[in-house]
């Protein structure tokens, strides 16, 4: 056995999921989850929640999941293993080391109304599909209604509370399992070995209630760029409780298995040094503030490179922005990630502030263009669409910003754009 | 190929800006500068009718575009050209609707406008060639235009070798490999030592040139506009919280201040908890009224004009703009007030 668990590193536990089902226990055999609704009801209960529903959602089924908030990827460390979900379930202490079982393949989320949640949009099937990380996997969907007397932020605690309860019973169900893979995740302070230190900059939108994303069950919002280890996503050192900009969405799925992170580990010519995770300020002062200091930490840690990522559209590319370019100016080659907002029909500029030193920019797509979803035969989250006004199961023309994590700030999609041909 | 030529009612020989409101007319043959247009493009290329539609009218109601373009169709036109329209706005932009309507329509289209003119957005992907900044260039500005219609009635592209202006439109896809590991490999090229290679070329921005001072605010009538979301209650317009695509108004007769409970912020991009407890700190009617009562400024204007700037276009942006402009002028607003959210 590798002793990745006592050198800093993390050993990940990887059951793969390949089927989903409701039934009386939870039990996982064989890449088959089947989920006790009544352990499940249990964990969901809460004053603020009237009423909870479980449903499942597969890949390439004829469903549409409206109304998308967060979305969980099941974990656990086990008994004894320093818990997960640190702030939240576990004590707020950083986790990152020894061993995480986690069920690939299949998620936890949650769909229904909230305040300040543009709506967002799944296809298990057709032509969106292929657009978002969440129709790729074995949904377990909870919808719900709010207690009559129930302050809204007492709802969306409860959801997220729930949400993360549920996905660590799902994977305590997986304990016992030969794990498909099991992968180890070095310790970022090891040795690079010659190769190029990269570093990846993540921005965490840090707008109030409901737009706002938590670092050990706190938001960073007023705070200055901090460091954490990678691996520590793992173990779900950042949750999310941001429900605007669903294409622009980093879901806790997607910071529990950081497209960025993952990208820099699997080649072997670039070393994974650093994760910094910064605010995205609302004010420019403070904007410029977190810029600098983001790229002196950087700096501090002697890294050749940088990555940077960020979430919601408009004013986070200044976010992104002004730390290429800081970063440059420290001599740290910098690459952002940039969701485009080029208009409908592409001709306008894509780019609410670009960089202006800075110039290496990857392109998730552009938000404005629309894209045709064919009617299904099921809807989740809600039975009309309040964007159209239209029944969830109908024939739909949305913009590709509607579309949950289609244009993914953390790098997950393959939709880019580009100048037609 | 069967031209139809749109002009404005200034062009059209209807009246200047008294005639403004006119709707839209079709009338059979070349006019004004069309004249010299048909001239240009000779026997082949006849000009069967002039389109034409009032400059505030085209800004009012974007839907005059359409309406016409279906009479063209119906008429047996194959190409419309539009314009020149040089630096002027509302005309431009009824250019730009009209050209963008046809070519939604199948209707092969072109418009002359300059650079500068805000309606050359409103043209999407539809070509647009360069124009003089005035009138006073009418004359190269419709040799251009008529040799890139001769061009396209040929069938082929226009470049910017034949003044071709406006942007080449950006259409998503699938790349074979995630956006992730697009970046990793590119930070490969960067330490490599390329310091250009990008995804995306860096966007171009309008620089406006502010209006003069207002001489004497005593005298001046005020507007008070906003992009923040700012709707009476219940938003009966259904005013968009993000990629707004329209905007409101409603009157502030009567009123002394904005009301809790009566306006709201549906503004989709930021905590309207503050703004819904005093929505004057959005629309700030209360110290203007103030300030009417002093003197210090002439009156307000009767109405607000409200839009939602959250993930809006620019080209959504740029035409709430014009048509602000426009209606602002008309009712001889000298200033006023956009709040920014």
């Amino acid at each position: 056995m590798s002793p990745a668990g006592e050198d800093g590193g993390l050993r990940r536990l990887v059951h793969e999921v390949r089927e989903l089902a409701l039934g009386h226990r939870t039990l996982y055999e064989s890449g088959r989850l089947t989920v006790s609704e009544e352990a499940a009801r249990s964990l969901l209960r809460d004053p603020a929640l009237a009423e909870v529903r479980l449903a499942c959602a597969s890949p390439g089924e004829s469903v549409r999941i409206i109304g998308v908030l967060d979305a969980v990827q099941p974990c656990s460390k086990g008994p004894g293993g320093g818990g997960v979900f640190p702030g939240f379930l576990g004590p707020a202490l950083p986790p990152g080391r020894g061993e995480t079982h986690v069920l690939r393949g299949a998620a936890v989320l949650a769909a229904g109304h909230l305040p300040r949640a543009q709506e967002a949009v799944i296809d298990m099937s057709g032509p969106a599909a292929p657009l978002s990380p969440l129709a790729a996997t074995h949904n377990l969907v909870i919808e719900f209604e709010r207690a009559p007397d129930a302050a809204w932020e007492e709802v969306e605690a409860a959801l997220r509370r729930g949400l993360l309860r549920l996905a660590v019973h799902l994977a305590d169900a997986a304990l016992e399992a030969e794990p498909d893979v099991v992968e180890v995740l070095a310790d970022p302070a090891g040795s690079p070995d010659g190769r190029p230190r990269v570093g990846v900059v993540t921005n965490l939108q840090t707008q109030g209630k409901f737009k706002d994303v938590f670092v050990y069950g706190r938001s960073l919002s007023g705070g200055l760029p901090t460091l954490i280890s990678p691996n520590e996503l793992d173990d779900g050192a950042v949750v999310s409780g941001q429900y605007g900009h669903p294409a622009l969405k980093n879901p806790t799925y997607l910071h529990q298995t950081h497209p960025v992170v993952a990208a820099v580990r699997e080649r072997d010519d670039l070393w994974l040094a650093a994760l910094v995770l910064c605010p995205e300020p609302v004010d420019q002062g403070t904007k410029e503030l977190v810029s600098a200091h983001a790229a002196r930490l950087c700096a501090g840690l002697g890294l050749d490179a940088a990555i940077l990522t960020k979430e919601g559209g408009g004013n986070a590319d200044a976010d992104v922005s002004l730390k290429m370019d800081r970063l440059e100016e420290e001599g740290i080659a910098t690459v952002g990630i940039f969701a485009e907002m080029a208009g409908r029909d592409g001709t306008g500029p894509s780019l609410v502030v670009p960089p202006s030193l800075a110039k290496a920019m990857v392109s998730t797509g552009n938000y404005d263009e629309r894209i045709s979803l064919p009617s299904c035969a099921r809807a989740l989250g809600g039975d009309r669409l309040a964007l159209l006004d239209r029944p969830a199961t109908d024939e739909l023309e949305l913009p590709a910003a509607a579309v949950y994590c289609a244009l993914s700030p953390l790098g997950w999609g393959r939709l880019t754009c580009s100048e037609a041909a | 190929m069967r031209i139809v030529h749109y002009l404005n009612q200034f062009f059209a020989g209807v009246g200047g800006e008294d005639a403004a409101g006119a709707g839209p007319d079709l009338r059979e043959g070349s006019v004004g500068p069309g004249r010299r247009l048909a001239t240009l493009l000779g026997d082949e290329h006849p000009i069967v009718a002039t389109a034409f539609c009032g400059d505030d009218h085209a800004s009012g109601h974007p839907e005059f575009a359409a309406a016409l373009v279906e009479e063209m169709r119906e008429m047996g036109a194959e190409l419309l050209i539009a314009g020149p329209a040089f630096t002027s706005g509302r005309y431009g932009l009824a250019c730009g609707r009209i050209v963008s309507a046809a070519a939604e329509a199948g209707l092969p289209a072109l418009a002359a406008m300059h650079p500068d003119n805000p309606g050359l957005a409103e043209a999407g992907g539809t070509p647009v060639v360069a124009s003089g900044a005035t009138a006073r260039e009418m004359r190269p500005s419709l040799e251009r235009l008529a040799a890139a219609a001769r061009k396209l009635a040929a069938g082929e592209e226009l470049t910017t070798e034949d003044g071709r202006i406006g942007l080449v439109p950006r259409t998503n896809g699938l790349a074979k490999r995630s956006a992730a590991q697009r970046a990793a490999a590119l930070v490969l090229e960067r330490l490599g030592g390329d310091r250009e290679a990008t995804e995306i070329p860096l966007p171009t921005f309008d620089q406006v040139t502010p209006a003069a001072p207002v001489a004497n605010p005593a005298d001046a009538l005020v507007a008070l506009l906003t992009e923040g979301g700012f709707v009476p209650a219940g938003n009966p317009d259904r005013l968009e919280s993000a990629r707004a695509t329209k905007w409101v108004r409603h009157s502030l007769e009567g009123l002394d201040s904005v009301k809790a409970g009566e306006f709201e912020s549906v503004h989709g991009g930021f905590s309207t908890q503050w703004a819904n407890a005093d929505p004057n700190r959005i629309l700030p009617l209360d110290v203007a009224r103030e300030l009417e009562r002093e003197g210090a400024i002439g009156g307000l204007h009767a109405e607000y004009f409200a839009t939602t700037g959250n993930g809006t276009t620019v080209a959504d942006a740029r035409r709430f703009g014009v048509e602000w402009a426009a209606e602002l002028h008309q009712a001889n607003i000298k200033a006023a007030i956009l709040t920014s959210t």
